[in-house]
């Protein structure tokens, strides 16, 4: 399989996985972001939140890294700044998720 | 080969149209969410500084400006959600016909629009 229709079809899958992740975060968003401190904590202390939580992250950031890039080849004219773009957005959706979910694993 | 790749062509000298507002609003909101997601993560990682450190950020969180950011994220997720389900149909080899493009495009704003609203009253107990 050529690598383009490879990124192409991860690209779908991460996506489909993201909607219903995306949904289930917004609704819980909604009803805790203006909440106490300790309401937060036990939001993320509930194996399934740390759970979900997870997942949503994992699969927000392989979706964006497929996709951000596709709009710096898209929009970077010049070759090398796209190539440190890219690696910059990989290393970041990487790092990113770790460090958060590693947090998450430590709220209790 | 890469090299030879042409840009993308220029926004500016189209008429707009309801599917071109669409594909460069995905993008847009696309590179939106991608930043308030990253500021999500911050926000959760931000918990393990403790209580009184997190004053700070509550009141934000709880005064008109952070409920409007709040309300616009609802909107942004929201709408990529629905333009991306409409993706992933177009994928499947399904809606190009010209006028049914044009109905899920017009679905797809008032359907985020009408799912911000719904998702706010039903998370905040209000229905």
């Amino acid at each position: 399989m050529h690598h383009s229709t490879k990124k192409w079809l991860f690209t779908k899958f991460s996506s489909a996985l993201l909607i219903p992740l995306m949904l289930w975060f917004i609704i819980n968003l909604v009803s805790i972001y203006d909440a106490e401190y300790m309401e937060l904590i036990s939001f993320f202390s509930n194996p399934t939140s740390k759970i979900l939580y997870s997942l949503f992250v994992i699969s927000a950031f392989s979706f964006f890294s497929l996709t951000i890039s596709e709009v710096f080849e898209d929009y970077i004219k010049d070759e090398k700044t796209k190539n440190v773009a890219t690696k910059m957005l990989y290393l970041f959706a990487i790092v990113m998720p770790l460090v958060t979910i590693l947090s998450i694993l430590r709220l209790n | 080969m890469q090299e030879k790749n042409p840009l993308s062509p220029h926004l500016q000298i189209y008429g707009w149209q309801i599917s071109s507002l669409l594909s460069i609003t995905h993008r847009i909101i696309g590179v939106v969410n991608t930043v308030a997601i990253s500021l999500i993560c911050l926000w959760t990682i931000f918990l393990l500084f403790g209580e009184q450190n997190y004053e700070v950020m509550k009141s934000f969180l709880q005064s008109f400006f952070g409920k409007f950011i709040i309300m616009s994220l609802i909107w942004s997720f929201s709408f990529h959600i629905f333009n991306e389900i409409r993706h992933l149909i177009w994928d499947l080899g399904y809606g190009f016909d010209l006028k049914i493009s044009k109905i899920t495009g017009v679905i797809t704003i008032v359907g985020s629009l009408t799912t911000t609203i719904l998702i706010y009253l039903f998370s905040r107990n209000l229905i």
